[in-house]
């Protein structure tokens, strides 16, 4: 019973994923993913991950998501929604992916034992709390540090220097100049 | 819905992703596409964790949200500054490794 | 090391350290004299030497070595070098050093006329030609004696082209090289069979007989170069070019001799294989006769005692053949001193009448007692006249050869026949009869010149007495009684005698026989020699270029080929390199596909 559902959002979902590779209008395309990843949690959810899509829905479309629209705005040259995003290089790269998808499913088939009934139960939100402060607390602490790292160097990365470079030059005038400018 | 129906529609979904990763000339329209092989990846966590039992896959999948929210923060920084330096975020016009 | 040992160590060693001294002390050589001193100097420290050891070796010692590890690979060591004092060194010794330093005191006044810088480097040259064949002989094995083989051919082709400034000595040393070189090549390969069959280059191996066989066959075309038998003969007349006491030394007593040396000492291996002895029985008897036909007509002094040489080597081939390895040996010995008698003998009366043909001589005997005499005594001793040494050593060689077989037998004594009659012709055209117009002021030489002749031929009358003790030291013992064969020979002689005085000793030349004029006709020492420089340009010259073209341009080629496969193979690869970020992620997703199709698939 459970395949209809599944079977509506992975149709959702490879179609909203083939629109964001292929989508000539890179806003389109951002919200395109978006619905991709809304797609992918209702997978989640049936598939028994509630927690799981709840933060699937939180943080990827929530934030993610966000963070790329605000990113192409930022550094594209557009006039309003217009964003160009062209692409090349479709024959080679269609054969490429075509093939790996080729490899990846003909090695499950060929994997057995994959066609059982869920061995248990899904696991609850609880269940997942006490595993990540319990069996995998490192994971959990190096994940956080990790966290913290990347928000830092994201800050140090993008932020503007100033004075700007072409700037600096006025610094190397001499104090005179700048005891005669005062005057 | 069978485990290996699931993995299946991650490596297409993977798959799709790599096609993006390989056409796309926009350095954040190539992001988008990581988004998608991420999201395939944590699909295949997803499925493990209800076939198998446990809170392990779910946990994992969590893991990898994680990571893939520091690497689109830290992406999307670099992004801004190759603009910066290039004006345009075409991936293309990283040549500076060429002769 | 023991007294024998230093004696034989002595005789190797001074002759080089004259020849080392000459080489770096230049002023020495361009004096002249010094070197000459220095030289005989060391010849004569050779000379006595030998002479102690072969008394000490008449007492009947066993051989002695003195040896260290030469080639060695690892640990294991193939090859020694070093001495060996035994009856036959010792003997050899005696010859060669005593021939060597009659010869360099007759060049003291055989050479004056030279220039100081070209006598010293005549007498450089001779210290170190000493020394290569005393290596040689005192050698412990086949290869050491290969060593020195070499060395011998080196220096005697520094020797024949001593006068390097006239083309046709020039040609006449290159031809030596080359022929005797090629010839080499035997010895060197019966030293490889040699060594992979039994392990040493030792001549007391027991093969099988067809690798006995190998060895001695390849060895002895060795000593058909060396001691010019035919067909390798062609290198001796021309050889002819060098100065004549160089002639008197290398082809009459030392060089031609080191062939048959080398049958002696490998005497154990050539007794295993009963076809190579057949084979030398007949092509030295043939040779014999061969060489004695050409010296019928010959009117160069030298040339007739070329051609000697041949013959008489010949003589000693086909005695070793037939298996009398001490008959052989004898023959060497005296021939050694009779022939350097006669060519030191030549030498003066060349240098008196300043021409090497017999028409330009007459009646030196008058004029040139001594040298006549001595010419005289050389000629009856190779002649075989009863009583002289060479009698006593033709009468081994005629013993074992008459129970050999009956052909060679028969050659051998027709020779003995040709020998007295070619050798009488000349004694009676050069020595007796009315003077040329040359030869009309002839006088002796000087003393320095006048000694050797003395010595040899004492020598050559007395050194009969010594046949028993010679063969003693070499281990058999051989008391004279006269043959069959010998006095079969010795009457063929007289009557050689007999037909050159009536053809040429009664007054004015008459016109050569109608036998002599048909054996100049027919023996066209010309063909052979024909016959190698057709080979020569038609054979070895057209494979040199191919190897030569097969080595620029296969070779060569395939190393260029492999370079620029190289540069060209890089070319096409660098447009791989583009610098873009999306083909290295194209690149890098290949990647990932090979890796999934390869984990998938084990």
């Amino acid at each position: 019973m459970e395949s209809i559902p599944f079977g509506l959002a992975a149709l959702v979902t490879l179609f909203s994923a083939l629109r964001v590779v292929r989508s000539p209008n890179l806003v389109h395309a951002a919200l395109w993913l978006g619905l991709a990843l809304l797609g992918t949690a209702a997978l989640f959810a049936v598939l028994g991950a509630s927690f799981l899509a709840g933060v699937q829905v939180l943080l990827y479309i929530g934030g993610v998501m966000t963070l790329t629209l605000v990113g192409i705005m930022i550094t594209r040259r557009h006039d309003g929604l217009n964003v160009p995003a062209e692409s090349i290089g479709h024959v080679r790269a269609g054969v490429v992916s075509v093939a790996l998808f080729a490899v990846l499913a003909w090695a499950i088939s060929a994997t057995p034992g994959l066609d059982a009934a869920p061995l248990g139960p899904d696991a609850t939100t609880q269940d997942i709390g006490h595993a990540l402060v319990g069996t995998h607390v490192l994971a959990f602490e190096v994940v956080s540090m990790l966290l913290l790292a990347a928000m830092l160097g994201a800050i140090v990365i993008a932020r503007r220097k100033d004075p700007a470079p072409h700037a600096v030059t006025h610094l190397h005038v001499p104090a005179t100049a700048v005891r005669e400018a005062a005057e | 819905m069978t485990l290996s129906s699931c993995l299946v529609l991650a490596s297409a979904l993977f798959s799709i992703g790599i096609y993006g990763l390989l056409t796309r000339r926009q350095a954040i329209a190539v992001l988008l596409s990581v988004e998608l092989m991420a999201n395939a990846a944590n699909l295949v966590f997803a499925s493990f964790g209800h076939f198998r039992g446990g809170p392990t896959g779910q946990t994992f999948a969590l893991f990898a949200v994680a990571l893939t929210v520091a690497e689109v923060a830290v992406g999307l920084a670099l992004v801004i500054l190759f603009y910066r330096s290039h004006g345009d975020t075409q991936v293309d016009l990283a040549r500076e490794l060429r002769q | 090391m023991t007294p024998p040992l230093t004696y034989a160590a002595v005789a190797v060693f001074a002759p080089v350290a004259a020849a080392l001294v000459l080489a770096v002390l230049y002023p020495l050589r361009k004096k002249g004299m010094p070197a000459a001193v220095l030289t005989i100097a060391s010849s004569s420290a050779a000379f006595v030497s030998a002479v102690l050891l072969f008394i000490d070796r008449l007492q009947g010692a066993p051989p002695e070595l003195a040896t260290v590890p030469w080639i060695q690979s690892g640990s294991k060591v193939l090859a020694d070098v070093g001495l060996r004092v035994d009856g036959a060194s010792a003997s050899m010794l005696v010859v060669v050093t005593l021939v060597a330093l009659m010869v360099q005191v007759f060049s003291l006044g055989y050479m004056h006329d030279e220039e100081p810088p070209a006598f010293g480097r005549y007498f450089a040259y001779h210290a170190l030609f000493l020394f290569s064949m005393n290596v040689l002989v005192i050698a412990p094995n086949l290869l050491q004696l290969f060593a020195g083989w070499e060395l011998v051919g080196v220096t005697s082709y520094l020797l024949i082209g001593f006068y390097f400034k006239k083309p046709s000595a020039a040609r006449a040393a290159v031809k030596a090289f080359w022929v005797t070189k090629f010839a080499d090549m035997g010895l060197l390969f019966g030293l490889l069979v040699l060594y992979v069959a039994s392990g040493s280059f030792g001549w007391d191996a027991h093969l099988e007989p067809a690798t006995a066989t190998l060895v001695t066959l390849l060895f002895f075309f060795a000593v058909v170069g060396k001691s010019a038998q035919f067909p390798l003969h062609v290198w001796l007349p021309d050889a002819m070019e060098g100065p004549t006491p160089v002639s008197a030394l290398l082809h009459a007593a030392t060089m031609v001799a080191a062939g048959v040396y080398l049958v002696v000492r490998a005497n154990p291996l050539f007794e295993q294989s009963e076809f190579t002895r057949t084979v030398m029985l007949y092509l030295g008897a043939g040779t014999a006769l061969f060489a004695a036909l050409l010296a019928l007509v010959q009117t160069d002094i030298k040339k007739v005692l070329a051609y000697s040489t041949c013959s008489q080597l010949g003589y000693m081939v086909s005695a070793l053949g037939a298996g009398s390895m001490v008959g052989g040996f004898w023959h060497l010995t005296t021939h050694a001193f009779f022939k350097a008698l006669l060519f030191l003998a030549a030498g003066s009366a060349i240098h008196a009448v300043h021409s090497n043909e017999i028409g330009d001589m007459g009646g030196l005997l008058k004029k040139m007692p001594l040298t006549g005499g001595a010419f005289i005594i050389g000629s009856l001793a190779l002649a075989g006249f009863p009583g002289f040494s060479g009698f006593f050593s033709k009468d081994m060689v005629l013993e074992a050869v008459e129970h050999a077989g009956k052909v060679p037998f028969a050659l051998l004594v027709a020779t003995a026949f040709l020998t007295a009659f070619y050798m009488g012709r000349v004694v009676f055209v050069a020595f007796f009869g009315a003077p040329s117009a040359r030869a009309a002021h002839a006088h002796e030489p000087p003393w320095s010149m006048r000694l050797p002749l003395v010595v040899l031929a004492t020598l050559s009358v007395f050194g009969g007495a010594f046949t028993t003790p010679f063969a003693a030291l070499q281990g058999e013992e051989v008391h004279f009684h006269l043959t069959g064969g010998a006095a079969l020979a010795s009457l063929f002689g007289f009557a050689g005698i007999g037909l050159a005085f009536f053809t040429y000793g009664r007054g004015p030349r008459h016109e050569a026989p109608g036998a002599v004029a048909f054996v100049e006709r027919m023996s066209n020492s010309h063909a052979v020699n024909r016959f190698y420089e057709v080979l020569f340009h038609r054979v070895a010259l057209v494979v040199s270029d191919a190897l030569a073209w097969t080595d620029r341009y296969i070779v060569d080629g395939l190393i260029n080929a492999v370079g620029y496969g190289a540069l060209e193979a890089g070319r096409r690869a660098r447009p791989l390199q583009t610098g873009l970020v999306p083909d290295y992620v194209l690149a890098a997703v290949i990647g990932v596909l090979g890796l999934a199709f390869w984990s998938a698939s084990s």
